[in-house]
């Protein structure tokens, strides 16, 4: 995955800012990224999950996508939106998933036109998700087919938070299992509410909450209130 | 396609009231018009004096709802609202709601409530009984601290309203009645030097001085009642009441450290009267009959049933049946004395009838089997065993009916092995502790929890002697025991569930007593004999092992948390088990819990097993088996 790793992402923001034509991704670029010193008080995120054909970001498809924004300690969920996307290419197998159907994605809305609505939503936010790599790089594979430019974001992954949680109380857990880490394993560990796996709306609703309750467990620990940078994915 | 339906909102919604009874289409655009809230636990989700604009609903986890005097309002998990009183009566709070586990809330902002309330009169009517329930148990609550409460929380000590008035013992009688006089109290203490040596009483006066003719110029001494019954500082106020009805006097000198503190009268008892349980204990020791002893035991679920929704802790609570089955069961005894005489077989040989088990710990719950012995004095009469077994097969009988079911190991002192004379009891516990069979062991485990209930106490404390002298030494004895105490693991499965029964009459339920609160017991009991401590009641041998360091201290303060959480549970399973009609157990479905309950109910598993892993580690002849 090319994410220009080392940089900050507002250095990567201006480069590929000076490389993308004018449209929806230079709209979303030229605004500047929130400050690594935010509060997770005052911190504005959106959370978004992709659901898709397969996991190779060049050759497989982003069928639909959910998001919520978060801001600061709250969910808003006004502001909650879900895409299919009218993807020219058989769903197959990839149906047993994600229980879309290739009538469904017949339906759907054109998928530059979703991309550009995410942008939109994404601007001024930090991309909140669980193993974000997937949804930056579905996000970048499309902005550099569509715009020639890369996409950039500063992100949280929930899955490197959980990582870190689980580590805090290394004597308790001696081994770590992968499986602890997933999505509704981390938040049977909260106590969250159990919910049906993917579907985009709800799978991003469901990291949101993990992230509030991960964030509030590590608040804790720290003793002090924590800011974008001791918890940004990079 | 614009689709932002949140399925899993609007789905939890409809499950709850009063959202359930919204049209669907209403229902479905309410997800959209709500914010979730992550509240860890212990912060507060609102404060009394503080302003609140939301209907907040707990989506998962649990909160808990308090006046502002700290009186518990409500506590719920899933579905619970809080804020519908600042929104319809007006701010600020007059409730503080707190997490009482890290909860996610949905917060409806107050326009969006009223904007329903006025729609949907059934949505508006829910709420207005809501808090006309809530006010209702906000002020029973405050009648519970007055009262229900009082009873079993308030000491001798607390009950004492003024330091005694003492005279030393050549007074006359007829200054110690002005003494009386003046001070407007109805008993005086007569004490030499700061020990209580007697106390004079209104009555005293009457019937001893005046009525008897006797010269008031005489001394106090010469008319007071001699090595009165003091109750200790500590003692319950139902402590008193039962020594006070079974003494039958009026007045009991509390001392603190071998020192007068005050004087509680029955008239002091009375102001806690309202309480059922007072009634019931006073009732028994009244009755004439085995009938009427019955009909009152009877009416024990009920009580717990009470105590239960009045929010009495779970150590309180088994005290209480504790006390009931003592009354019963000395009441019991009583009556078949009488009978015994009436027909013939002459006045009591010299004997102690000691409880066993649970009764003996003070820890009773409901449907618990009758565990009891009899030791016989050494110098009683040839044919006091079989006046024993008369007497036994009586309260045996009497103790079944009143809802007590016959021990099905036969430890009752209608078997002959179980009254025996103290000479036979010391050979028999010599041999558990210093020449153990495992199997003999685990049987008479019970009676290694023991307390005398009636007859001649010293007989006992003999025993018991024996016992704190021998049990520390006896390392094949505790090695015994601690393994039994690992053998029944808590019921916890492998991820993070319980491990439930697959089949017949108990499938999918879960012991509460076999790996739960039986396991706790195990584990106290081998700590305290380790040691030789006297008491049996769990609570204080855990405390006393953390104390002494048998056991880390914040093992067993959690382990007491454990035994009170599991015991509440079990205590309302089985008041609603006797509400409903069925024998009380100790099985529950966990789809009959709330999620709340499950979480506590595997933490507290998992403090038992850490207490057991522990044991293990601390004596390396306890192995698992």
């Amino acid at each position: 995955m090319r994410l220009g790793l080392g940089r900050s992402p507002q250095r990567r923001r201006e480069a590929a800012l000076a490389a993308a034509p004018p449209g929806p991704l230079r709209d979303y670029l030229s605004a500047p990224f929130v400050g690594p010193g935010t509060r997770l008080d005052e911190l504005p995120l959106l959370a978004l999950d992709v659901e898709t054909t397969g996991l190779d970001v060049e050759r497989d498809r982003v069928l639909a996508v959910g998001w919520v924004p978060v801001d600061g300690r709250s969910i808003d969920l006004s502001g909650a939106g879900r895409r299919v996307l009218g993807v020219r290419m058989e769903v197959g197998q990839s149906a047993t998933v994600h229980g879309l159907t290739d009538d469904a994605i017949a339906r759907g809305d054109v998928p530059v036109t979703v991309l550009a609505e995410i942008l939109r939503v994404l601007r001024g936010r930090v991309l909140l998700a669980h193993h974000a790599a997937i949804e930056i790089g579905f996000l970048d594979a499309a902005c550099r087919r569509v715009w020639g430019a890369p996409f950039v974001t500063p992100a949280v992954d929930t899955l490197a938070l959980q990582r870190r949680v689980l580590a805090g109380r290394l004597e308790a857990h001696p081994e770590l299992h992968p499986g602890e880490l997933r999505l509704w394993a981390a938040r049977e560990r909260y106590g969250l509410p159990r919910y049906r796996a993917h579907e985009p709306l709800t799978d991003a609703l469901a990291c949101a909450e993990l992230y509030l309750a991960q964030t509030s467990e590590l608040s804790r620990r720290a003793r002090k209130p924590l800011s974008l940078k001791t918890i940004q994915h990079t | 396609m614009v689709d932002v339906e949140l399925a899993e909102v609007a789905d939890f919604l409809a499950e709850h009231a009063p959202f359930d009874a919204l049209p669907e289409r209403v229902r479905r655009t309410l997800p959209a018009r709500m914010a979730v809230r992550y509240h860890r636990r212990g912060t507060s989700l609102m404060a009394v004096g503080v302003d609140n604009h939301d209907l907040m609903v707990v989506r998962s986890g649990a909160i808990e709802i308090r006046d502002a005097d700290g009186g518990l309002v409500n506590r719920g998990a899933e579905g619970t609202t809080a804020g519908s009183t600042t929104l319809v009566g007006g701010n600020p709070s007059r409730f503080d709601v707190v997490a009482i586990e890290d909860t996610l809330a949905l917060h409806l902002p107050g326009a969006v409530f009223h904007e329903l309330s006025s729609e949907y009169p059934d949505f508006a009517d829910h709420f207005d009984a809501e808090r006309a329930d809530r006010l209702r148990s906000a002020a029973s609550a405050t009648m519970t601290n007055a009262a229900g409460e009082a009873i079993l929380r308030t000491s001798a000590g607390d009950l004492v309203r003024r330091p005694p008035v003492t005279v030393p013992p050549h007074v006359t009688i007829a200054d110690a009645a002005v003494v009386m006089t003046d001070e407007g109290i109805s008993s005086l203490l007569v004490v030499e030097g700061r020990e209580v040596i007697g106390i004079l009483t209104d009555r005293d006066l009457r019937r001893r001085v005046v009525a008897a003719g006797v010269d008031p110029a005489g001394p106090v001494s010469s008319v007071m009642t001699a090595d009165p019954v003091v109750a200790p500082a500590e003692a319950s106020a139902l402590e008193l009441l039962m020594t006070m009805t079974e003494r039958a006097v009026h007045h009991l000198p509390v001392v603190d450290g071998g020192q007068p503190v005050g004087v509680v009268t029955t008239t002091d008892l009375m102001r806690l009267e309202r309480v059922n349980v007072v009634h019931i204990v006073g009732d028994i020791t009244k009755q004439r009959e085995v009938a009427g002893v019955v009909a009152l035991a009877r009416r024990t679920p009920r009580l717990v049933e009470q105590l239960v929704g009045q929010d009495v802790g779970a150590a309180d609570i088994t005290r209480v049946v504790t006390t009931v089955g003592d009354a019963v069961e000395r009441r019991l005894i009583a009556l078949a004395e009488e009978r015994l005489a009436a027909r013939g077989h002459g006045s009591p040989p010299r004997y102690c009838w000691m409880v066993l088990g649970s009764r003996a710990r003070h820890e009773q719950a409901l449907g618990s089997d009758q565990d009891h012995a009899v030791i016989i004095a050494d110098d009683a009469p040839e044919g006091a065993e079989e006046y024993i077994a008369a007497l036994a097969d009586e309260v045996v009988a009497g103790l079944e009916a009143a809802g007590y079911p016959r021990c099905s190991g036969d430890v009752m002192a209608s078997n002959p092995r179980w009254r025996q004379r103290l000479t036979g009891w010391r050979r028999e516990y010599r041999r558990w502790i210093t020449a153990p069979v495992p199997d003999a062991v685990l049987q008479a485990s019970i009676f290694f929890d023991s307390r005398p209930l009636l007859g001649d106490e010293s007989l006992h404390a003999r025993l018991a002697e024996d016992i704190t002298q021998l049990a520390p030494g006896g390392s094949n004895f505790l090695a015994h025991l601690g393994k039994e105490a690992v053998s029944n693991e808590p019921p916890l499965g492998f991820f993070r569930g319980f491990v439930l029964a697959k089949a017949g009459e108990h499938k999918d339920t879960l012991d509460l007593k076999r790996g739960g609160v039986g396991s706790i017991v195990d584990v106290a009991r081998v700590h305290a004999l380790r040691t030789g401590l006297v008491s049996v009641n769990t609570r204080s041998r855990l405390l006393a092992a953390g104390r002494t360091g048998s056991l880390s201290p914040s093992l067993a303060a959690s382990l007491v948390d454990a035994l009170d959480f599991i015991t509440h549970v079990r205590l309302v399973h089985q008041a609603a088990q006797a509400a409903s009609g069925s024998r009380p157990d100790s099985r529950v479905r966990p789809s009959d819990l709330s999620a709340f309950e499950q979480r506590s109910l595997r933490e507290a598993f998992h403090v038992i097993r850490s207490a057991q892993q522990a044991l293990v580690h601390s004596d390396p002849s306890v192995r698992y088996s």
